[in-house]
């Protein structure tokens, strides 16, 4: 048929149906008539003829209907009436309405929430040109300490893989650093990376303003130029468009403005530098020693018609190239390639949780979805002579379960609809609380409920109406109209096929809530003992913040030691402050380590020497952090570069070394970076133990020597002040500058505060996952609130026989509870079975996360019996007090 | 029921149809009894498909229906054939007669 056509065939049957209708009826009804006159016509009595024509006809309805099946824009017909009848039922049916998109709504809404999380933490491609042909490459260690076995590129190593591959258009390195930069109205430590002049090229980032490095750039002895990230330039420079060709002076060099990036750059948290220069390799860097230094990022854009599979190979023949000729500092050493996408999923290390909070948030809606079910079986039981009619009148079996089907997608679409809103705060609380570090920073600006997000909820929506609209309408659609219209309001009990299907819901939905809050306990449990163990330090009162020392006036040891002595001297001269100290790195923030040689032992290979975690601090660091010294005495000012060379350990370091002796007065030979010790340092003090990172299991061995002896231009301070430590922060600032004006304070934070993030969003875990559990336990509570008010209400006819001949309220009561017990039992037995694994699964999958599961396997199930019980308890006993006069009267 | 009676296949009911009312508009019994009559009563046409067919038919623009008054003075809808019903008729025409030759054709070969 001619389109044009079609489309005025359609309007006409959409706008002038009911003049359609009308003219149906007619022709019909008068074929009806023309028949019976034949019949007349051969004898027939005028009754009889009627009665003959219609049962010819085969039902006036039923012709009807088939004639409206073969019009045009029939099925969007069908659909509207669809549409109509079910808000029809649900203004009927305010209060079901209500409990079944609000459930929906909450399902629906976190699912999106956490999904937001999912796509913006592994889903978001990087913004660079063709991110999927982007690669980086990776050295992997021949004893790797973990699975993923990532390791950065030495110089040599990188200039003979872009030497030798064949596979790439452009390669290119990068060395993240941290750089200093003065000249404005104060110095401020910014993030940044010496790169390889093509390394915007192999990116396919295009600068905002000016040029890219040029070829070249990267070689000793050009001049210095500088890129600057968008949201820097106009941070600092004030968006000057003339910025190009200005100097700026970076760590006390002065460097020449060239280009502006985009600050989309930002987005890829893999790179948060906001300058890059070029990266020009020393003569060290580049000779046989070289190899053994690997800092650099490196990056390659795959030819067209390359795969990563067969970069990957290419490299591990290079690296095994690499490798024969240089067995001192490559032997077993490879190389690997991923996706730039896919290394930042690694990196992120996120996989794990997000899994956690999907699997979680996916009970949620199956658990939802389970009460809607429940809703609507135990409706449509009593739609039975609806249905019935309907089929009686000609509506088929796809066509009865296409209008429950619609019924049930218009409630999870209001749902879903309504639960986007939900999720709109949400998302609100996932940002603010994704702050314990910038790369968790950064995933928070990038989640939001964009284009895929909201297709993600369309398509939980839909499938959560399949999900539970199928049984109860297929359920509904199989049973045989003669029957439903039999099978009246008067029988005594609900058919057996209903209470099968609900009962199965009931126990799901407990197995479910059950499963999940053993999920959530275990994240409490883990949490809460964190918060609480003993972290061997007092962090209240205690302001840190980290300086960098930089510029030609501190390349010398000695002048590192004078600025902090300075700045402590500086310090201590304010009323507020009790203690200060510096130390080079903080408790709880994963510190350096060392490897070292006990004196009188054997003294093995470099590679193969004990590791102890490595601080230098300076005089007074432990009376300032309160960590207690259990034997010896604390570093002195007199402990310095003139002096002998001393360390101190903690309790983990001495037990394991010397432990059956005594630790003090023993020396060691302690290595740092490659450069073997040359003296033999005595050990004069123990220390308390304190965790590096929390939740930690074991106390790991540290060892600490003096700043004066060992300094360093990066190191903490760390101050204990009388009052509120932030208020204290302006002052810290002004105590720095006032030894040197172009020094950046960096990190200023509370100690408290640091051991907050160190707990890397464990908070923001179990928040998640308790207000899920709680959601989940709540749904299943309502769900069989109303599975058990609805089934009394059906059995009250049956109660009040029983009591009418004589039963007592205790005996109805307990009969009631004993058959709902009987499922919440059932439930919570499969859930408990599943969720014997659970605590094995968490901390085989999150390292470093240890529990006592016993209390938890014992009490979540105590928890969800105690809840269904209540639900139980209050219809039971509704149905207990029911007058049995009035239970038989009513129908 | 007859056992001469025959199940109509599939797509030649509209044929019949077609064929019924080249000759002058009818109403959908008069259809009906004309199909028996010419088939001396191998088919049926029973109103749950001539109904559907003779509406379809009216979508695709093959008939158009006025009503009318029938020999016996009742109110009746009468069906009549388009142009494009024209054409039709003479499509299908052809192609059942290629049908039946070819199942002719089948049946004796063997």
């Amino acid at each position: 048929m001619p389109l044009l056509r079609r489309f005025a065939r359609l309007c006409r049957n959409l706008l002038r149906r009911s003049a359609l209708e009308r003219d149906l009826d007619a022709e019909v009804r008068s074929y009806v008539q023309m028949l019976a006159d034949e019949k007349m016509k051969s004898g027939a009595r005028p009754d009889a003829a009627r009665r003959e024509a219609i049962i010819e006809l085969g039902g006036v309805e039923q012709v009807k209907e088939e004639v409206r099946d073969v019009r045009v824009g029939h099925f969007l017909d069908t659909v509207l009436q669809d549409v109509r009848h079910g808000l029809r039922m649900f203004a009927k049916n305010p209060g079901f309405t209500a409990v079944a998109v609000l459930t929906l709504a909450l399902g629906i809404g976190v699912n999106t929430t956490i999904f937001s999380l999912v796509s913006a933490m592994l889903l978001r491609k990087p913004p660079v040109s063709d991110p999927d042909r982007l690669i980086t490459l990776l050295s992997t260690n021949p004893t790797p300490d973990d699975e993923a076995n990532r390791w950065p590129a030495s110089a040599p190593d990188f200039l003979d893989w872009r030497r030798q591959a064949t596979a790439y258009s452009g390669m290119a390195a990068s060395s993240p650093d941290d750089f200093t930069l003065t000249g404005g109205t104060e110095p401020q430590r910014v993030a940044g990376a010496q790169v390889s002049a093509n390394y915007f090229q192999v990116l396919g980032v295009e600068p905002v303003l000016g040029r890219a490095f040029l070829s070249g750039e990267d070689q000793a002895g050009h001049g210095r130029v500088v890129a600057l990230r968008e949201d820097l330039w106009k941070r600092r420079f004030g968006a000057d468009p003339k910025v190009l060709g200005r100097q700026v002076k970076i760590n006390g060099d002065d460097y020449t403005v060239i280009a502006v990036m985009p600050e989309s750059f930002r987005k890829l948290w893999l790179f948060p530098a906001q300058l890059w220069i070029p990266l020009v390799f020393t003569p060290e860097q580049l000779g046989p020693a070289g190899r053994k230094q690997r800092l650099l990022n490196v990056f390659g854009r795959l030819k067209p018609g390359m795969t990563a599979s067969g970069a990957r190979a290419e490299l591990a023949t290079i690296a095994r190239r690499i490798a024969a000729a240089n067995p001192d500092s490559n032997q077993g050493w490879g190389g690997n390639v991923m996706t730039v996408q896919q290394y930042a999923v690694q990196e992120s290390n996120s996989k794990t949780a997000l899994l956690f909070l999907t699997a979680a948030v996916g009970f949620v809606l199956l658990i939802a979805c389970a009460n809607l079910a429940n809703l609507l079986v135990a409706r449509n039981s009593s739609r039975q002579r609806e249905f019935a009619i309907r089929t009686a009148l000609g509506a088929g079996r796809i066509r009865l379960t296409r209008q429950l089907l619609s019924e049930c997608l218009m409630l999870t679409l209001l749902g879903g609809g309504l639960g986007l809103f939900f999720a709109v705060w949400g998302v609100a609380v996932l940002r603010s609380a994704l702050n314990w570090n910038e790369y968790s920073v950064l995933t928070a600006e990038t989640v939001s409920l964009d284009g895929p997000v909201r297709l993600f909820t369309l398509a939980i929506s839909v499938a959560a109406a399949l999900v539970s609209g199928l049984a109860p309408a297929l359920r509904i659609s199989q049973r045989d109209p003669g029957a439903g219209l039999k099978d009246s309001s008067r029988s005594l009990t609900v058919g057996r096929e209903h209470r099968r299907l609900q009962s199965g819901l009931v126990i799901a939905e407990l197995a479910l809530s059950l499963i999940l809050l053993v999920g959530a306990s275990v994240f409490v449990a883990y949490f809460i003992e964190e918060t609480h163990a003993s972290r061997g330090m007092n962090p209240h009162n205690v302001l840190t913040a980290s300086v960098t020392l930089s510029g030609a006036a501190y390349k010398d040891g000695a002048r590192q030691c004078d600025f902090f002595e300075n700045v402590l001297r500086q310090l201590h001269t304010s009323p507020e402050v009790q203690s200060a100290a510096v130390a080079s790195d903080l408790p709880f923030t994963f510190p350096g380590s060392a490897r070292f040689t006990v004196e009188g032992r054997p003294v093995a290979k470099p590679e193969e020497q004990p590791s102890a975690g490595y601080f230098a601090v300076s005089p007074g660091y432990f009376s300032v952090a309160q960590i207690p010294l259990r034997e010896g005495r604390e570093f002195t000012p007199a402990d310095n570069a003139g002096s002998a060379p001393v360390a101190i350990v903690n309790q983990a370091f001495a037990r394991k070394y010397f432990p059956d002796q005594d630790a003090l007065g023993r020396r060691l030979r302690i290595r740092h970076e490659n450069s073997e010790g040359t003296k033999w340092s005595e050990i004069v003090g123990v220390a308390g133990n304190v965790n590096e990172f929390l939740g930690q299991d074991a106390p790991r061995p540290q060892l600490f020597e003096p700043f004066l002896q060992r300094p360093d231009p990066s190191m903490n301070l760390v101050v204990r002040v009388g009052t509120e430590p932030t208020a204290f922060a302006e002052s810290l600032r002004k105590a720095v500058w006032s030894v040197d004006k172009d020094q950046p304070v960096a990190n200023l934070k509370t100690m408290d505060r640091v051991v907050q993030d160190a707990g890397q969003g464990d908070d923001l875990m179990t928040g998640l996952m308790s207000a899920f559990a709680a959601l989940a336990l709540l749904m299943a509570a309502v769900g069989i609130y109303g599975l058990i008010a609805y089934l009394v209400a059906r059995r009250t006819h049956e109660l009040g026989v029983r009591m009418a001949l004589g039963a007592r309220r205790g005996e109805v009561l307990m009969l009631v509870l004993r058959e709902s017990m009987s499922l919440v039992l059932a439930g919570v037995g499969i859930g408990l079975a599943v969720s014997l694994g659970i605590p094995r699964l968490v901390t085989a999958l999150f390292s470093g996360f240890h529990i006592r599961s016993g209390w938890i396997l014992a009490g979540t199930p105590l928890a969800v019996i105690l809840v269904a019980l209540a639900s139980c308890y209050f219809p039971a006993r509704r149905a207990s007090r029911v007058d049995p006069m009035v239970a038989l009267r009513q129908e | 029921m007859d056992r001469k009676q025959v199940e109509l296949l599939q797509g030649t009911l509209d044929l019949l149809i077609l064929k019924t009312l080249r000759l002058e508009p009818l109403h959908g019994l008069g259809v009906a009894r004309r199909i028996e009559q010419v088939t001396r009563g191998t088919f049926q046409v029973k109103p749950g498909s001539l109904f559907p067919a003779l509406h379809r038919m009216e979508e695709q623009g093959w008939v158009t229906s006025t009503w009318g008054e029938s020999e016996n003075r009742r109110r009746a809808k009468y069906y009549q054939l388009t142009r494009a019903g024209r054409r039709q008729l003479e499509t299908e025409t052809e192609r059942w007669g290629r049908i039946s030759l070819a199942i002719a054709r089948a049946l004796e070969a063997t």
